[in-house]
């Protein structure tokens, strides 16, 4: 039996959305992807997914699913809820968020529990940051404030910083000097250049001081942590192209949203000194696509409500929130997220049609499911890097049914009903 | 009125400035989406009596569909809050979008509003090749206008290394290629070598012959390639620039020098009012500006005029950006771009009691005014740079009106306009069909775009039907019929239908010995795999060369 090899793959196990995977096929499994990641490996799998269509758990043809799930959503007496997952292309998101917008409903995605905090303070603040090949081929100082990559992001050290040769770091590795912050349990890289360890009490007070020491107004007498902190601007200022590293994600340990504002200021603030930049790490999953289709089609990234006809934003109050406190009476789930025990409790109450990568094993048991391709694995389209680069899609499977396929004949059947307006 | 085969639009008068039809009353014919001779009696018509017909309106450059615009509509939710835009109401209830306004509005609301505006095509002026793919995502949310976009090349890293190898022919293939795998219609120059200093830590380059000491190039030779690759691959539109020194006092000085360094080279320069301040200290610089313009008729600019009230600054030109956020204290996003180029973005507020607001408002109006050919002076505002493009209308009022204008200048900050044109009194006003050469006629020549701009047999059926209206602003901004590639789109001033448009864009041809070089190149030092970079499956045939 032959093997197929489909070379230059986009892996969307992590934000780092390596485009450099090579996948085996046989016999319509996918048996090996290579460079090796961990991520990576259980990102594919072996491409096996469900293609069935299901009502109330027994099958059905898709055609009169889609009627169905037009007509409860169409019909729903109360508000809708539209959940947008990760798993999907952009192509599949702007579908999923145009019927939202056709319905009036609710939009939630990941973003919401996950980086919110980031981009609210970005919009408060603005940023400075680059794409990760701009780091890869300028930062000659890295510093990795509370993550080490290599669990969550395996291939970042290798593809981007700092192991990597770049434009102006032709020594790779050796031409750059590491800063490891550890921060409570928010370990850094072991083998950096320099490493200094923080209490989770103390981060945010280091993150002042540093700042503070840029405009040559810290304090002459500091108690040791706060002092090493201090003592590392020189080597950020000193840098040509200085890069801070955080993580986006949240961790099992709960962490004080005041430092992502703090190490968006401290980026902004080194570019008087010097040029710097913050690089926010995202994890796997479209997710950053997401919050571009969102902002281009209604000016915000996340936590959208069209309620009232035309676009809110409600970052406070999230749609999953509501849903628990029966916002809504009917969802439309896309894509396979991975729920909380009250959520799935509370989408069982209701009625919820599933469309998306494994729609018919979701955990909250659909009336509706629709079962379709997961992106980059058997969907084409869109994906976007943690630093919103758009990525092409090259799926090395062929599946039955996309996403985007499935969400037009959702609209097309939402307008056969002519409602609403 | 619907999928309008054919349609007869009767006694209105025409202004068709290509066509040397300045406001004589006839008929404009129009049949499967193309303006014809004639039609057979007893085709449906639209009555335009006592109105005014022009081809729908160009857009030579704007910022609408793009990754950095994208930022900048997430950076002002405040805005999009305070002007929510409900879907419009449909003809037979097909669908539609609802979105948000400001200054940066979604993407939905942006192609509404310019149809109701009356214009048809638009482009979005400043495009990395990287994000391209998500330019062509946007585009295509955004309904009514025919689209595209020009690529960023001017601080591009490969494109670096060639010229510093004196590799011309090379760096022409090099463009030819990435307007091809970008699906661009133009090549863009940001700041010549200056976003690279940037993001190299030299900061920034002040002089056309100053050195960017990473490459060993300067500023005049960026602009000579990539103005010799547009023309010898007989792009439709020239080398659209935009210059060094954006926004500082005395920068007309390398504008000047930017325009002789490609003398007798067909070259666009983008919002020359940025470019046009003289110094030290801030006046105006226009009037050696126009008058070196008006003697060169192989240059063209566009104005980006300034209007008072909020606007957001979105640019490539990251250092400007930097400095603006420093001056003004708003909220800064700055994104490095790989190898490519940079995005800065800096909301702003034109104050007409604040003197630099006025003297930029003052230096705009200059430059139209002192405007020997108005094919060659077009009318932007830079949007949203400048002021918004919903603001053309009581920009063209402006122009047509010097009552209005005058009024205008009694309410501004005299302070920096001592010696200015515009102070000491220009009587100038443009007439309908003037308006008509800045607004479609001279930017669809410039952008050479043969089917649009006018009304003859075979352009485009984009055409734009205004109510006589004594107040100017006004009639431009609620025009009564829009109609889009036949379709009618605007009926008695409403948007009732949202057709798609049509993506613009080029592919020139280039010699495969660039390939393997290219090829190196990604491999050493990009992060995306040279096979997954250009775009595919763009809807629209590129237009022939
Ligand atoms: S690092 Fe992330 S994107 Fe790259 S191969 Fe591993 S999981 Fe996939
Ligand atoms: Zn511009």
């Amino acid at each position: 039996m032959t093997d197929d090899r489909v070379e230059q793959v986009t892996c969307l196990g992590c934000g780092c959305g390596c485009d450099d995977i090579a996948v085996t096929v046989r016999e319509g499994r996918i048996v090996d992807t290579s460079p090796p990641c961990p991520l990576g490996r259980a990102w594919f799998g072996d491409g096996s997914v469900p293609w069935q269509v299901l009502r109330g758990g027994q099958p059905v043809a898709v055609e009169e699913a889609l009627t169905e799930a037009a007509e409860m959503l169409v019909r729903s007496r109360g508000r809708v809820l539209v959940y947008v997952g990760v798993d999907l292309s952009s192509q599949a998101q702007r579908s999923a968020i145009a019927l939202a917008d056709l319905l009036h409903a609710t939009v939630d995605t990941a973003t919401s529990e996950t980086a919110a905090a980031g981009l609210l303070a970005g919009q408060r603040r603005g940023r400075a940051t680059a794409t990760l090949g701009e780091i890869r081929n300028r930062a000659d100082v890295l510093l990795f404030w509370g993550v080490d990559p290599v669990l969550r992001y395996p291939r970042f050290h290798s593809r981007y910083a700092p192991e990597p040769p770049g434009v102006g770091i032709p020594e790779g590795r050796a031409g750059r000097f590491v800063i490891a912050v550890n921060i409570g349990a928010d370990r850094a890289p072991p083998g950096a250049d320099a490493t200094i360890t923080l209490e989770a009490s103390e981060e945010i007070g280091a993150l002042s001081l540093m700042r503070a020491a840029l405009r040559d107004s810290r304090p002459a007498e500091l108690p040791p942590p706060f002092k090493q902190a201090a003592d590392l601007l020189p080597r950020l200022t000193g840098a040509r192209y200085a890069v801070l590293v955080h993580d986006a994600e949240p961790t099992a340990e709960p962490r004080n949203p005041l430092r992502v504002e703090g190490l968006i200021a401290l980026a902004q603030a080194l570019n008087g000194p010097t040029r710097a930049a913050l690089c926010s790490l995202r994890a796997g999953g479209n997710r950053p696509g997401a919050e571009s289709v969102l902002t281009w089609q209604t000016g915000y990234p996340m936590a959208v409500d069209y309620s009232r006809g035309y676009p809110r934003y409600e970052p406070g109050l999230r749609g999953l929130n509501r849903l628990e406190t029966g916002g809504f009476s009917a969802a439309l789930v896309v894509g396979s997220p991975d729920f909380s025990a009250g959520t799935t409790s509370a989408l069982a109450r209701i009625d919820t049609i599933a469309i998306g990568p494994r729609a018919t094993q979701a955990s909250f048991n659909p009336r509706l499911a629709i079962d379709t391709g997961v992106a980059g694995i058997h969907d084409g389209g869109t994906g976007y890097r943690m630093d919103e680069v758009p990525l092409s899609l090259r799926p090395p499977l062929r599946g039955q049914r996309s996403t985007v396929e499935a969400l037009g004949g959702l609209v097309k059947g939402i307008r056969l009903l002519g409602q609403p307006a | 009125m619907k999928g309008l085969q054919q349609l007869r639009i009767v006694g209105g008068a025409v202004h068709d400035p290509t066509n040397g039809i300045d406001g004589e009353v006839r008929d404009v014919c129009i049949e499967n989406g193309r303006v014809v001779a004639a039609l057979p009696d007893g085709a449906p018509t639209l009555d335009a009596g006592g109105m005014i017909v022009m081809a729908g309106g160009v857009d030579i450059h704007s910022h609408l569909a793009s990754s950095s615009c994208n930022h900048a509509r997430r950076l002002l939710p405040e805005e999009h809050a305070a002007e929510p835009a409900p879907a419009p109401l449909l003809e037979d209830g097909a669908p539609a979008r609802s979105g948000t306004g400001g200054t940066v509005p979604s993407t939905f609301t942006t192609g509404y509003r310019y149809a109701g505006l009356g214009y048809t095509t638009v482009f979005d002026a400043a495009v990395a090749p990287i994000m391209a793919r998500h330019s062509h995502a946007e585009l295509e949310d955004t309904p009514c206008v025919d689209g595209g976009f020009f690529a960023l090349m001017g601080n591009d890293e490969y494109l670096l290394r060639l010229i510093a190898s004196g590799e011309r022919g090379r760096s022409r293939d090099y463009a030819a290629w990435l307007l091809g795998a970008t699906g661009a219609y133009a090549i863009k120059i940001v700041n010549p070598g200056g976003i690279e200093a940037w993001k190299s830590g030299q900061r920034n380059l002040n002089s056309l012959d100053e050195t960017l000491t990473t490459h060993g190039v300067t500023p005049r030779a960026i602009l000579e390639t990539l103005a010799d690759a547009a023309n010898q691959l007989g792009l439709p539109h020239p080398v659209h620039i935009h210059c060094n020194n954006l926004g500082m006092p005395g920068n007309v000085a390398v504008t000047l020098a930017s325009m002789r360094a490609l003398a007798g080279r067909r070259a666009h320069f983008t919002h020359a009012q940025f470019h046009a301040y003289g110094g030290p200290g801030w006046s105006s610089g226009a009037v050696p500006l126009m008058e070196y313009v008006n003697s060169h008729p192989e240059l063209s600019i566009d104005v980006g005029q300034v209007m008072f009230g909020p606007a957001a600054t979105i640019t490539a030109d990251g250092p400007v950006e930097y400095l603006l956020h420093k001056s003004s204290g708003r909220k800064w996003v700055n994104i490095d771009i790989e190898l490519e180029t940079g995005c800065g973005i800096v909301p702003i507020l034109y104050r007409d009691k604040a003197a630099v607001s006025a003297l930029q408002w003052a230096i705009g109006l200059e430059l139209f005014l002192l405007s020997a050919d108005p094919w060659r002076v077009v009318l932007s505002t830079d949007h949203p740079n400048g002021g918004s493009f919903l603001s053309y209308p009581a920009l063209i009022q402006l122009l047509m009106d010097r009552t209005v204008r005058g009024e205008r200048l009694k309410q501004i900050n005299p302070k920096l306009l001592a010696g200015s044109a515009l102070a000491d009194g220009l009587t100038r006003e443009y007439t309908l069909n003037e308006i008509a050469i800045i607004t479609r006629a001279g930017p669809a020549r410039l952008l050479g775009l043969q089917q649009k701009g006018h009304l003859g047999p075979g352009a485009d059926a984009d055409v734009t039907v205004y109510s006589r209206d004594p107040d100017i602003a006004r009639m431009f901004a609620t025009p009564r019929y829009v109609i889009k590639a036949g379709t009618l789109v605007v009926e008695e001033g409403q948007l009732r239908r949202a057709p798609a448009g049509r993506r613009l864009h080029v592919r020139p041809g280039y010699d495969d010995a660039l390939l393997p070089g290219l090829q190196k190149h990604f491999q050493a030092y990009s992060t995306v795999a040279f096979d997954n970079y250009p775009v595919r499956g763009i809807r629209d045939e590129p237009i022939p060369l």
